[in-house]
């Protein structure tokens, strides 16, 4: 199952007999967005021992896969388990955003703070 | 900015007095606990101090025995992809002690097989080291360093009621004045007997007046705390020899007379004159105690233990030292992991580091 | 730290502890680095109170064609205690300092020679910027400043001016054209990494922009990426793959006085490394914002798991085909 806004922004879900794969292509809509992307989801990968549900590597075209299984079903809770990846898909356009913005906005300070000095 | 504004060290410490700063300690027992903190320590010390491209260089950076391997990939991901160094080597810092001791006239074979007694301000290891391998599970810590023999040294100044018992002049006393004795008793006498041994400490006070304080037994009994722990503590009470002794014992069997003949001293609380001599001969007495046991009871001759302490002049900064040593070397570059293994094998690489001989 | 430091301060530090009035003479034997694979080495081969400073940089060829030596003994030849010596082994450039002779008039003079002598390496780069200046002040009599140039183009005159270069490191260099209203300045510079090379144009972009936005005493920063700039089309080689070029147009307001010229050289040397420290230390703090939001993320995740194994949470459970488990008492 294939849920979509565009091209750049979808989540594909395949169910099995005994899990659940989960994956998400995040919005990148220029160079710097995917670089972000990309360092984000290494960084959350490279750390895949403290979740528990994270695949160490996403699927093919997309850039982070969930994997949800009978086991993840036993010791966690169901509808907290759909809340986390609901959250996480939202914040995480949050932070990429906020991420180039930020880049943005040190990119200026750090080159005012340099031409001024020649004043 | 604010993760501009910061100090790491001596300015650290000096902007700490005024409201505006607040001051972090990011290594806690020798091991990295606030990384974000780390890295900007990094940053400063790399651009400001170090000035240098960290591309156009290799590093060398040292870490604790029993270090987890989660710290050296942490430690990898920062060189490489916040500062894309060109390469790095982790090395163990009970390593470098060893081969910084290789600059005594005694060290003739330059083995990386010894035990390591690292004492620094807040805790003491013993550390046994076979062919560059540390063994984990013989290691012991001692809760005695430099911090307690300064402490120690405050609290004998406050008995006798001087008119300066600051942690500074502590500090100074213990570092200009102490020295370890072969035996306590007889050293009183000595004292009682030859006023000279006494000194005197002048301590200049804020309005530029002088001070003098009377330095007494604290000159040997200070260090003595190593050896004798009753006379501080009441909860530990092992003395440093009988530590050494059981490190040893609990490491692998054919390694042990190796480890017994290459005792090296490294960390600023080593530094107290005839400190290794005494710890040779406490040592000595507790082997030769067991051989001659072991020679009544299987009715065998031993072929004999040979103890030996080294000091030497690279004591106080030895894994610095050693770390120079190493780097200074032609082959250091081979050593090391490139940015382009990392990139390429990922963080794990580090795990593994080849051992190093230094010509 | 926002702007990175001329001098060298482990220099600085040596320097002053051994024209302090208690300093006790010890031996040294100190490898201090510098940006840009400059070297100084400080040691005491002779006695202990003769302190042997010597440098290495790169470019220092280039520098000699310039007239750096001519510079240095300029700064430090008035020192009566301070000697040129024959460059030590695998150096470039030796000084003596003499501590025991050192006098000083007063505390102000001491403080100089100490920033000086920790600015061994500015001074050494600021050879061919004197040089280039000087010129741009000859060209600048011999051709006034046409007032009709409203556009602020570069006069056509000019176009044969000699370029200075620098090849500082090993794909990068600086140079340096001096104009009859201008001196131009342009970096050369590559990026080892694909995401400082991606940071690296949004801060270049904000470089162009700045003077435009607030900063209009600022000289103008013209950045293009795999191209060459019209002025060194001649020199650069055409493989110019991953390379970005930065020009700086300074004008006669950075070049007007001694202390301005000289703030003018001693910020633009630092160019380089500023530009590069910076990219960095922004990937440390997104290390830093990206550590803290997969804590955040965790705590999420933790919030999920289950507690206790309760009585609702077993009648759940059941076989692919739907049948459920019946406990057996």
């Amino acid at each position: 199952m294939m849920i979509s806004r565009n091209e750049n922004e979808r989540v594909l879900i395949e169910p099995s007999i005994n899990s659940v794969r989960v994956s998400i292509k995040i919005k990148q809509s220029d160079e710097i967005e995917s670089i972000l992307v990309d360092k984000f989801t290494r960084f959350l990968t490279k750390r895949a021992e403290n979740f528990l549900i994270l695949r160490r590597t996403p699927i093919p075209d997309y850039d982070i896969s969930f994997l949800l299984t009978n086991y993840h079903n036993e010791v966690m809770m169901k509808n907290k388990l759909i809340d986390f990846i609901i959250e996480f898909m939202e914040d995480v356009d949050k932070e990429i955003s906020e991420m180039k913005l930020f880049l943005n906005s040190r990119a200026r300070f750090v080159a005012e703070a340099y031409l001024s000095v020649f004043d | 900015m604010e993760d501009l504004d910061f100090f790491i060290g001596d300015e650290a410490l000096q902007a700490a007095k005024g409201p505006a700063y607040s001051l972090n300690y990011p290594i806690r027992h020798g091991q990295i606990e606030n990384w974000d903190q780390m890295e900007r320590f990094w940053e400063n010390s790399i651009f400001k101090y170090l000035k240098c491209e960290p591309e156009d260089h290799y590093f060398l950076l040292t870490e604790p025995p029993l270090n987890p391997p989660e710290n050296r990939e942490n430690t990898a991901e920062i060189m490489f992809e916040s500062f894309n160094c060109a390469g790095l080597y982790i090395a163990v810092q009970a390593v470098l002690a060893l081969a910084a001791s290789w600059t005594s006239s005694k060290v003739v074979d330059r083995s990386l097989t010894g035990t390591v007694i690292d004492s620094g301000d807040g805790v003491t290891h013993v550390i046994p080291v076979a062919e560059g391998y540390v063994i984990g599970s013989a290691i012991k810590n001692i809760p005695i360093a430099g911090r307690d023999i300064t402490s120690f040294i405050q609290t004998l100044l406050r008995e006798r009621g001087e008119k300066d018992t600051s942690l500074k002049t502590a500090e100074q006393i213990k570092q200009q004045f102490c020295y370890v004795c072969p035996d306590i008793v007889k050293e009183f006498n000595k004292f009682d007997s030859h006023p000279d041994m006494f000194a005197k400490y002048i301590v200049e006070t804020v309005n530029q007046s002088k001070l003098e304080i009377d330095v007494g037994y604290e000159r040997f009994l200070a260090p003595e705390i190593f050896f004798n722990p009753e006379i501080a503590s009441s909860d530990f009470l092992t003395p440093l020899p009988t530590i050494v002794d059981q490190v040893i014992q609990s490491s692998p069997i054919d390694v042990r007379k190796n480890l017994y003949k290459n005792i090296v001293l490294s960390g600023g609380s080593t530094m107290f004159k005839d400190f290794g001599r005494r710890l040779q001969r406490d040592l000595k007495s507790l082997v030769n105690e067991r051989v001659a046991q072991s020679e009544r009871l299987s009715g065998t001759k031993s072929s004999g233990v040979t103890v030996q302490v080294i000091s030497h002049k690279r004591q106080k900064n030895a894994v610095w030292f050693g770390g120079s040593l190493l780097a200074q070397t032609a082959e250091f570059k081979s050593y090391c992991h490139t940015k382009r293994d990392y990139e390429e094998y990922g963080p794990n690489i580090v795990r593994n580091f080849s051992l190093f001989s230094v010509p | 730290m926002l702007q990175l430091q001329p001098q060298n301060l482990l220099v600085e530090e040596a320097i002053g502890q051994a024209f302090a009035p208690d300093y006790t003479p010890v031996f040294l034997d100190r490898i201090i680095t510098d940006f840009d694979f400059t070297t100084y080495h400080l040691s005491t081969p002779e006695s202990k109170t003769k302190l042997l400073l010597s440098i290495s940089i790169k470019c220092w060829n280039d520098l000699v064609n310039y007239g750096v030596k001519e510079l240095l003994l300029s700064k430090y030849s008035k020192y009566p205690f301070i000697q040129q010596a024959q460059p030590e082994y695998g150096y470039d450039y030796s000084l003596y300092i003499d501590v025991e002779q050192a006098t000083f008039s007063d505390e102000e003079e001491k403080q100089q020679l100490i920033a000086e002598l920790s600015l061994l390496k500015r001074n050494c780069f600021a050879a061919p910027f004197l040089q280039a200046f000087q010129r741009y002040e000859v060209l600048s009599k011999e051709q006034p400043v046409d007032p009709n140039n409203l556009y602020g183009e570069d006069s056509p005159n000019n176009s044969n001016e000699q370029v200075l270069q620098l090849h500082y490191r090993d794909m990068e260099s600086i140079y340096i054209k001096p104009s009859n209203d201008r001196v131009t300045v342009i970096f050369s510079t590559v990026f080892q990494d694909d995401t400082d090379k991606i940071f690296s144009k949004v801060f270049l972009q904000e470089f162009s922009d700045a003077r435009k936005r607030s900063i209009q005493k600022a000289p103008q920063v013209i950045n293009s990426h795999q191209e060459i700039p019209l002025e060194i089309k001649h020199l650069e080689a055409a493989n110019t793959h991953n390379k970005t070029y930065i020009t700086f147009v300074l004008f006669p307001r950075h070049l007007s006085t001694e202390d301005v010229k000289w703030n003018s050289i001693t910020h633009i040397q630092l160019f380089r490394s500023y530009f590069h420290y910076h990219i960095k230390i922004v990937k440390c703090y997104l290390h830093q914002r990206m550590r803290f939001r997969v804590n955040s993320f965790t705590k999420i995740l933790n919030r999920a798991r289950r507690d206790v194994d309760d009585e609702e949470h077993r009648s759940e459970r059941k076989t692919a085909s739907g049948r459920r488990f019946e406990m057996r008492a």
